[in-house]
């Protein structure tokens, strides 16, 4: 719906993009992969480990990358397809802190958090799937991907993106993934039950952990995404332009390194990248040029024929307020509007950045992203959309509430015409009144409790949750 | 005239500007401005203006590092005849900073490292990536007021407490106040490793190292 570059501008950033991955190129502190780049064409500087990647390196991986890939839930009426078109959006990833549902103060997140935002999630129809809201601090480092992975498998039945922060972990995840997708045989034939993302460290760097598990993804075809995450001014240009340059070489170099290692490997193609707010040396999310960034990036993902993956509708402000609201608003629309085809933290349960998370902001971003769904679904124009004959019989006496066929033609087509918002209040002033006068906090709040003790999911197959909790003892007790 | 060259140094810092800076530090060596004077009442003044504008969001990071390389610029010229007089530069206290290993990213902790140099600390920037054990031989070293530990990553976390281990092992905890910062870092983390304090952002990180070094 919105193009932001013209086609001009599209080469012009590609030709820039290609003379940063050729001539400048891309540290990977990883031997091996370097050594994959160089047998393939790349130039490898081993002492600075940077790689330099020609351009008809990656117009031939290209090729292997998938343009659409199906993901795959333990509920099959949640499987999906990114990359056909439409926008799908997951929650927000990640947070330390947690806004206390009953005592509204800030505390530590907790694994408990973790299983209720999962919860929520698989019960908010504008998540399409399901990402690590929190990171529980109330669960040891050595087996925390583990716990993690092992409570959201517990609490959703929809696909499931989980956390690779270390590489042993990782691995530990991806045994767990087999038993969830009921066996390795399963698995090695349906990966896209689980998938995982990762950043780079900008300007133009990978670590040898994060590579590791990113060959890790390529040996079994786990989709991914790859986001580059520069923070223009900082980390990257000041200039919107430069910083797309930049975040096409560094996501480019992992996709060449992958679809060399595991072809065919989904990758989903993605940025975090935002302005360093120069005032206070923070990282601005909830900006505008942070909804241009991603308007720009899907434009050139599309361009390489690839899926885009945006981390649009972040919140900077510190409580779920009017700030909160817009931020969520104006970056998840615009990337919607872009043709992201995935709107990562869209349905953003967190407020601080990524940093503290809020029951009742999850509530609201789901009606946010909700109205936002409505608006990416456009409008349907046919000759029966268009009504004329309908015009014609209701004429200029009678309305379409008090017309047969007018109610007809409206019972038909209400649910595919028109959104309905879960919390948001559209009644008349004294049926508001009626109802307490509450704002859309504290409805919010309630809706969620509510939620907490009704939506109940299908348990996992007796015996998984045993054979997981295995996994996670034998690494507890291998680094005791 | 000692009051217009202390302007112009302040002026210089002020507006960013290195040449400008390492000029007028020339001209005041040449008029015979004791150097230390130079340093206290012209380009110290600028970066510590500077940096109080910036605590109070009222002008941009930009502007903050490149008054500090102003005035390093100009510190380039003085250092040495302070030096061969055997003077020294009082400061407020020493600070090493560090990413810890396995960590590369830098900018925050650069960050907290040019607004300590605004306020007057010497600041000894290590880089990132840094082993645990070159902490603590870097400790040895330079013998800082304060150490402290960047990580930006929750898988590199553990790192600071690997090197407050590695202090006490070294007997030097307690002898240097240890620090840490970086998104996923919290002040309970800091509880849990005995570190001596937190920040989550720059300007409270500079607020901890004058509490405690006062």
């Amino acid at each position: 719906m919105y193009r932001l570059l013209g086609r001009g501008e599209i080469h012009a950033i590609h030709g820039a993009a290609m003379d940063v991955l050729e001539r400048v190129g891309v540290v990977i502190q990883h031997d091996k992969a370097l050594k994959t780049l160089e047998e393939a064409g790349a130039t490898v500087d081993n002492k600075t480990r940077v790689a330099k990647i020609p351009e008809y390196l990656l117009q031939d991986t290209l090729q292997k990358s998938p343009r659409r890939h199906r993901m795959l839930a333990r509920n099959p009426k949640y499987n999906f397809v990114i990359g056909d078109g439409g926008s799908v959006f997951t929650n927000a990833f990640g947070a330390h802190y947690t806004i206390d549902l009953e005592t509204g103060e800030r505390r530590l997140s907790t694994i408990k958090d973790l299983e209720e935002f999962t919860l929520l999630a698989d019960y908010f129809p504008t998540v399409d799937y399901i990402k690590p809201n929190i990171l529980p601090q109330d669960v040891p480092k050595t087996i925390w991907e583990q716990e993690m992975a092992l409570a959201m498998f517990r609490s959703a039945e929809k696909h499931l993106s989980l956390v690779a922060l270390t590489p042993v972990g990782w691995r530990d995840v991806i045994e767990m993934a087999k038993i969830y997708a009921g066996g390795e045989e399963e698995f090695i034939k349906n990966p896209a039950i689980v998938d995982t993302g990762f950043n780079n460290v900008p300007p133009l760097k990978y670590t040898k952990e994060i590579i590791d598990m990113i060959l890790d993804c390529a040996k079994y075809g786990i989709p991914f995404d790859i986001s580059t995450g520069a923070l223009a001014s900082a980390s990257g240009p000041v200039t919107l332009a430069g910083t797309i340059v930049q975040g096409i070489a560094e996501n480019h170099a992992i996709v060449v390194l992958t679809q060399l290692v595991g072809p065919g490997t989904p990758i989903m193609w993605g940025s975090c990248a935002t302005i360093l707010d120069q005032r206070f040396g923070t990282a601005a999310y909830g900006s505008p040029e942070n909804g241009l960034i991603h308007a720009a990036f899907c434009q050139m993902a599309h361009y390489y024929g690839i899926p885009y993956y945006g981390a649009a509708g972040v919140i900077d402000s510190k409580v779920p307020d009017q700030q909160a609201a817009y931020e969520n608003t104006i970056n998840a629309l615009l990337a919607t509007v872009s043709g992201a085809d995935v709107v990562h933290d869209g349905v953003y349960g967190i407020v601080e950045a990524g940093v503290t998370a809020s029951y009742e902001m999850f509530a609201i971003s789901n009606d946010i992203c909700g109205a936002i769904k409505r608006i990416g679904k456009g409008m349907r124009v046919t000759p029966e959309t268009l009504a004329v004959d309908l015009i014609e019989l209701v004429g200029h006496e009678k309305n379409h509430l008090n017309t047969p066929e007018a109610l007809k033609f409206t019972k038909k087509h209400l649910m595919e015409e028109q959104w309905q918002p879960w919390i948001s209040n559209r009644t008349s002033r004294p049926e508001w009144e009626k109802q307490g006068s509450k704002d859309i906090a504290q409805v919010a709040r309630e809706k969620v409790k509510e939620i907490l003790s009704t939506h109940k999911i299908e348990p996992l197959p007796k015996g998984m949750e045993a054979a997981m909790r295995r996994i996670i003892q034998k690494r507890a007790k291998a680094s005791s | 005239m000692t009051s217009s060259i202390f302007e112009e140094l302040e002026t210089a810092v002020i507006e960013g500007d290195s040449e400008k800076s390492e000029e007028a530090a020339k001209k005041a060596l040449e008029a015979g401005t004791p150097p230390l004077e130079a340093i206290t009442n012209g380009l110290a003044k600028g970066v510590k203006v500077v940096g109080d504008r910036f605590s109070k969001g009222e002008v941009f990071l930009v502007e903050l590092i490149m008054a500090g390389d102003a005035m390093k610029a100009g510190m380039s010229v003085l250092l040495p005849v302070i030096k061969a007089s055997k003077e020294e530069v009082e400061t407020l206290g020493k600070v090493l900073l560090g990413t810890v290993q396995g960590d590369i990213h830098s900018i925050g902790k650069d960050i907290v490292a040019t607004l300590l140099e605004a306020e007057g600390f010497e600041v000894i920037n290590v880089g990132e990536d840094v082993a645990s054990v070159t902490f603590v031989d870097k400790v040895k070293e330079h013998k800082p007021d304060v150490l402290g530990l960047s990580s930006l990553l929750t898988a590199t976390m553990p790192m600071q407490q690997d090197v407050i281990e590695k202090l006490k092992a070294a007997g030097l905890k307690g002898k240097v106040k240890v620090i840490i910062g970086g998104a996923p870092t919290t002040q309970e983390w800091a509880d849990e490793i005995e570190a001596d304090g937190y920040a989550g952002d720059a300007v409270s990180a500079v607020d901890l190292v004058k509490r405690l070094t006062e």
